[in-house]
């Protein structure tokens, strides 16, 4: 290569990186920012779904001292499918999670789901073993893909979108809580906390599955529906959780982990490194430790376990190994 | 009626739900109500116009070629596409099944060669897309070389549209596979449609209609006007006409 060309070269990639910043200033992508100078993270050890869960989830809230007197809370579980294996969050975390909430002040908790393949809400309720959790009358489930429905402007605009039409029960919530079950998945590399809000967007308006957003591109929905509706903490359930062909027809892994967080970057990064991902490479969690919440390590204060690699990373497809951390990590 | 008629737009089509500005879905299932109830044929025909210009988007060509060539993560033939949910988004098993019933009804004197083209290939990705085994999922039966399960009530619903059509071996596979299912299913949106569409399939539904009517009971527990409808429609099925059938 000759000095002229290099430097023509230099000059263009400087130019564009340029023209890139200036875009991003001139036309934002996004009208909000979520993000606080320090976000908490705790990872609480669970062998197994029992009763003991809920102690070991109201000892794991009460580190965050949270006010939640007097608040509509609205649990968005990720339940997607009548399927065995862990495909659904588990019933039991759902319930000791609307429990403790009720404890902790609560005055109503709506568990608020829109599966994405399967239209018979009803059967996946069953099939996740949900309905013994729904006895106290403080607590009712919320078909979010046939809720009453509100045309919202996007606080962000990666998808192109613009607006959507999104559940009223979602929307006059006090307080969302997104409750995502570990896993990889085979469109997105990874659904956590952010993806489980795919969920909330109606069935009834954009179909079983919810297609559109897949041709708006995955990721920039994820992060434009996330900008509109903030989640204001996060439970996920990697108890058992799922590697390989995730979301549906992966395997089993037993991560032993439930992983809170007020910041759901925060808790997503957190739940990649222990699937032993390096977030930076999730393109949703990547650009929504811009503005959704805190992404690096030195922003997150651990209130309970660190975060290690594993010893051994979740399995991934082949179109996902770049997921993979480095071994220094 | 009247509120049907108020809410069509004018280019033929219905919204999800009041309020929406895009046509939807809703327009086979409007169109299949129109034809019960007796409308109006001009409005009738609009809506059968929608319905022959809407396609699943990969039926686009530069969507098709991208399939065929480059892009084989889910297994199906991209020149078999059906109706979306949505427009703008590809074809699925329910929109398309809806689509074809209520072009099969309006068509069912006069059928034109454009409609009955279009019904073909609505009847063709349908079959493109059973399962292994049996049964419909939502849209796909092969994601990264993985087969996925059937659902009872795109499969119970899918066969409605194929009620008419030769009883290949994946028909009939599907409807045993609907059949075995639905002996044990106790959720009242998917046996109600079970009930409609083994019932035009002339296979004994009194068993299930008893099972469906104690699920139901006074009918409090169910929140979804959708499900009470079609479970209402499923209780009287065999006492008035059937909404889905198909004249063969």
């Amino acid at each position: 290569m000759n000095v002229d060309r290099r430097r023509f070269l230099g000059s263009a990639a400087g130019m564009a990186a340029t023209a890139g910043v200036a875009a991003d200033w001139l036309w934002p992508r996004h009208s909000v920012s979520y993000r606080r100078p320090r976000s908490f993270v705790a990872i609480l050890n669970a062998a197994e779904y029992s009763e003991k869960i809920e102690t070991l989830l109201m000892d794991g809230l009460r580190l965050f001292r949270l006010n939640l007197l007097g608040k509509a809370i609205l649990l968005k579980p990720n339940m997607v499918e009548d399927l065995p294996g862990p495909v659904n969050t588990n019933a039991n975390i759902i319930g000791a999670a609307a429990r403790c909430f009720l404890r902790l002040g609560a005055a109503r908790i709506a568990i608020g789901e829109g599966p994405g393949h399967q239209r018979d809400t009803e059967l996946v309720v069953q099939a996740a073993d949900l309905k013994p959790h729904l006895a106290d009358r403080h607590i009712e489930f919320v078909d979010l893909n046939r809720d009453e429905l509100v045309r919202v402007k996007l606080r962000a605009n990666y998808s192109g979108l613009g607006e959507l039409w999104l559940p009223r029960s979602v929307l006059d919530s006090d307080f969302v809580v997104s409750m995502p079950k570990v896993k990889t998945h085979h469109w997105a590399g990874v659904t956590l906390s952010l993806k489980n809000m795919f969920g909330i967007v109606p069935g009834m308006k954009y179909g079983w599955p919810k297609n559109l957003l897949h041709w708006h591109g995955i990721h920039e929905s994820i992060l434009d529906i996330c900008a509109t509706v903030p989640i204001h903490f996060v439970i996920a359930d990697g108890i058992t959780a799922m590697e390989g062909n995730g979301p549906l027809q992966g395997t089993a892994r037993e991560l032993r982990k439930i992983v809170l967080a007020d910041d759901p970057v925060a808790a997503d990064a957190t739940c990649a490194r222990l699937m032993g991902f390096d977030p930076l490479r999730v393109q949703h969690l990547s650009e929504g430790g811009r503005f959704l919440g805190n992404l690096r390590a030195d922003r997150i204060t651990m209130l309970a376990e660190r975060a290690e690699v594993p010893i051994c990373p979740f399995a991934v497809l082949p179109d996902f190994h770049y997921l993979l951390a480095r071994a220094d990590m | 009626m009247r509120l049907l008629l108020k809410w069509q737009f004018p280019d033929g089509s219905w919204p999800a739900f009041q309020g929406d500005s895009e046509g939807s879905w809703t327009t086979g299932l409007a169109l299949s109500t129109l034809i019960a109830m007796n409308g109006p044929a001009d409005s009738g025909a609009r809506s059968l116009s929608w319905l022959l210009e809407e396609r699943g988007k990969e039926g686009h060509w530069l969507w098709r070629w991208k399939f065929k060539t480059t892009d084989h993560s889910v297994r199906f033939d991209p020149d078999r596409f059906g109706w979306p949910w949505t427009s703008g988004s590809a074809s699925w098993v329910i929109p398309t099944v809806f689509s074809v019933i209520a072009l099969k009804q309006f068509t069912a004197c006069n059928r034109r060669e454009r409609a009955e083209k279009r019904i073909r290939l609505g009847v063709g990705m349908l079959l493109d897309r059973v399962c292994l085994g049996g049964g419909w999922n939502a849209g796909n039966s092969v994601v990264y070389g993985v087969p996925l399960p059937a659902h009872v009530e795109a499969t119970a619903i899918a066969l409605l549209a194929l009620q008419d059509e030769k009883r290949t071996p994946a028909i009939q596979a599907s409807l045993g596979w609907l059949k075995q299912r639905s002996s044990s299913i106790e959720s009242v949106e998917s046996l109600a449609w079970c009930i409609l569409s083994l019932f035009v399939y002339q296979e004994p539904v009194e068993h299930l209609k008893a099972r469906l009517a104690t699920l139901i009971g006074d009918g409090h527990d169910i929140r979804n006007n959708a499900t009470l409808a079609t479970a209402i429609l499923a209780l009287k099925c065999g006492e008035m006409i059937h909404p889905f059938e198909v004249l063969r």
